[in-house]
């Protein structure tokens, strides 16, 4: 029964997506940007980190990008539905409304791995995926990743009104969630008050997951083990859609969102 | 549970809805409403703006939840049921609900599978309605190149396409220009007449709740006036006096007592006038003479009922 409007509200990201092309572009020239220009700067002046050429350290962090950002914008898109109208559409829709919410951290999921997917096959033909990449733990980590950022977008989409304010999401929310992740740089290198930071942004396991599967075992590159970060992120992802689906129907939360869907405010 | 209204006679209704409230704060948007709509009604509910109609329609469709009072669409109780009751309805909102960036056909099948309709089924009822709304060329364009005029009646196909018992239109009308305020009630007269399904509008342009089978005026919340749209006509009078003067008020002292009272609407006044001869009136503009600038004699209509109702005043003299 609820398959359907589920896939409904995936096949539409996915429409969209494929149809905004300059989003598409931009999420594969983003990481690239840093791949190359960020990573060779840093690389000259850090050099090898824990053995491993800073480049190779920082693939990992890319693709965790593409899907933050994809998955972040993909879901912050509920905000856009609000103000456009197509909520008003689910909304209406016969069923229960934390579906409406699931169905977004779905979509913006899918959103984030097809888009990891295509960054991922440029990077195997650059030569930065290879022989050394876990591709079963790969594939495992895009998913829970991409459902954790989706999670940390659908959250700041249930407690934002409008667009507008999409400075300061960038500013107070992904940013801070990129930069304090291990993304960068190895977790336990950051001074102690980030590193404390950064254990608490559900963001940094993910990370840490692809840092898992692109660098093979042995090498000690992630800051975590494995079941950490799969329960982690899994954690934070269902907390994230009670919390959201919470705010979705909570009658004062919702009643205002009603007031906006109808262009009368009180 | 205590039998009420709502559970009264034979067959149920298609909405029904007794001690309406909704209160946000100390302000009561709703105030005691009670509503019965039988099947197959045309059913208009009037009144100004900030009058309740919209949160009373959302109450009506499951989306805000009454303080007090209690909701049946058929027999489904709305408040205990919202995600059934919500299959029976089809809603129109004010502003559209529409994915703009996508085709008119991406979005009706997005609408149908929000609705469990399979792509094969919502693409044929979208191409019957769209053509009966004489949209079928414009299935594959996007919704954003569409004229406001044919994204409302797309709305309509996208609050039918389900095939509601009951549907919802919210300010059906709002923003549109004639010609497309004409097309979109064509539309709507063509829909009910195929499906037969319950209708219940909310307009400000009374001029065409007219052709409903019966309207309620609220205001501040409480129904304040409600019948059949030509007779609630006829009980305001045969004929509407308008009398623009300078000394308006001098005019209006000297009329009164012979007409009852008047509204008095910027530089105009408004005389009911009961009887179908117009004989008293023509002696009256005698007596007036030229202290009138314009003096006008025309037949009543919904405006009329709505501004008499709006200031406050009983329709009966």
């Amino acid at each position: 029964m609820i398959a359907r409007p589920i896939y409904a509200v995936l096949e539409r990201e996915v429409l969209r997506m494929l149809r905004q092309k300059t989003r598409l572009v931009s999420a594969m020239v983003r990481p690239l940007i840093w791949l190359f220009v960020i990573g060779a700067g840093f690389g000259t002046v850090i050099g090898d980190s824990r053995g491993i050429p800073y480049q190779s350290f920082l693939v990992a962090g890319v693709i965790g990008m593409t899907m933050l950002f994809g998955a972040m914008l993909a879901a912050l898109t509920t905000v856009y539905d609000k103000e456009s109208g197509v909520m008003r559409m689910m909304i209406i829709a016969p069923l229960p409304h934390f579906w409406i919410v699931i169905a977004k951290v779905l979509s913006a999921a899918l959103a984030a791995i097809l888009q990891a997917l295509i960054l991922i096959v440029l990077l195997a033909l650059l030569g930065y995926i290879g022989s050394r990449t876990n591709f079963v733990l790969l594939a495992g980590g895009l998913v829970i990743t991409s459902l954790a950022c989706a999670g940390i977008g659908i959250l700041t989409a249930s407690f934002t009104r409008s667009l507008d304010n999409f400075a300061a999401i960038m500013n107070f929310v992904i940013f801070p969630v990129f930069f304090l992740s291990g993304s960068l740089y190895p977790v336990q290198n950051l001074p102690e008050v980030l590193r404390w930071v950064s254990t608490f942004n559900p963001y940094t396991y993910g990370v840490d997951l692809l840092k898992h599967a692109t660098m093979g075992p042995g090498v000690m590159a992630a800051d975590f083990s494995l079941t950490t970060d799969f329960a982690v992120l899994a954690g934070f992802t269902l907390l994230a859609v009670v919390v959201a689906s919470w705010r979705f129907s909570r009658e004062s939360a919702y009643e205002p969102m009603i007031h906006v869907l109808t262009g009368k405010q009180r | 549970m205590i039998a009420s209204a709502i559970d009264a006679g034979t067959s149920p209704a298609a909405i029904s809805a007794a001690g309406l409230v909704k209160r946000y704060g100390n302000l009561a948007a709703v105030d005691g409403l009670d509503l019965e709509i039988p099947a197959g009604e045309f059913f208009g509910l009037l009144g100004p703006n900030g009058s309740g109609k919209t949160t009373t329609i959302h109450m009506l469709a499951t989306l805000v939840r009454p303080s007090e009072g209690r909701v049946k669409i058929g027999d489904i109780d709305v408040s205990r049921h919202p995600v059934q009751a919500r299959r029976q309805i089809g809603l129109v909102f004010q502003e559209s609900a529409l994915d703009r960036t996508l085709t008119v056909r991406e979005n009706l099948r997005f609408a149908g599978r929000l609705y469990n309709l399979p792509p094969s089924v919502s693409d044929q009822r979208s191409a019957e309605l769209l053509e009966l709304f004489d949209m079928t060329d414009r299935r594959d364009k996007p919704v954003a190149t569409l004229s406001g005029g044919m994204r409302r009646a797309l709305d309509i196909v996208r609050g039918v396409l389900h095939e509601p018992r009951v549907l919802f239109l919210d300010e059906p009308t709002i923003g549109l220009d004639l010609p497309n305020r004409r097309r979109i009630w064509r539309f709507i007269e063509r829909l009910r007449a195929r499906t037969g399904m319950t209708v219940l509008l909310t307009t400000h342009y009374l001029e065409e709740a007219y052709p409903c089978d019966r309207v309620v005026f609220v205001r501040k919340g409480k129904l304040v006036e409600e019948g059949n749209p030509q007779q609630l006509v006829a009980r305001l009078g045969q004929h509407i006096l308008e009398i623009e003067a300078n000394d308006l008020d001098a005019l209006r002292k000297r009329l009164e007592p012979e007409l009852g009272e008047c509204l008095i609407d910027g530089d105009v006044a408004f005389f009911r006038h009961g009887a179908e001869e117009m004989a008293t009136l023509a002696s009256l503009q005698t007596q007036v003479g030229d202290k009138a600038t314009a003096w006008r004699v025309r037949r009543p209509n919904l405006n009329d009922v709505f501004m008499w109702i709006s200031a406050g005043k009983a329709l009966k003299s």
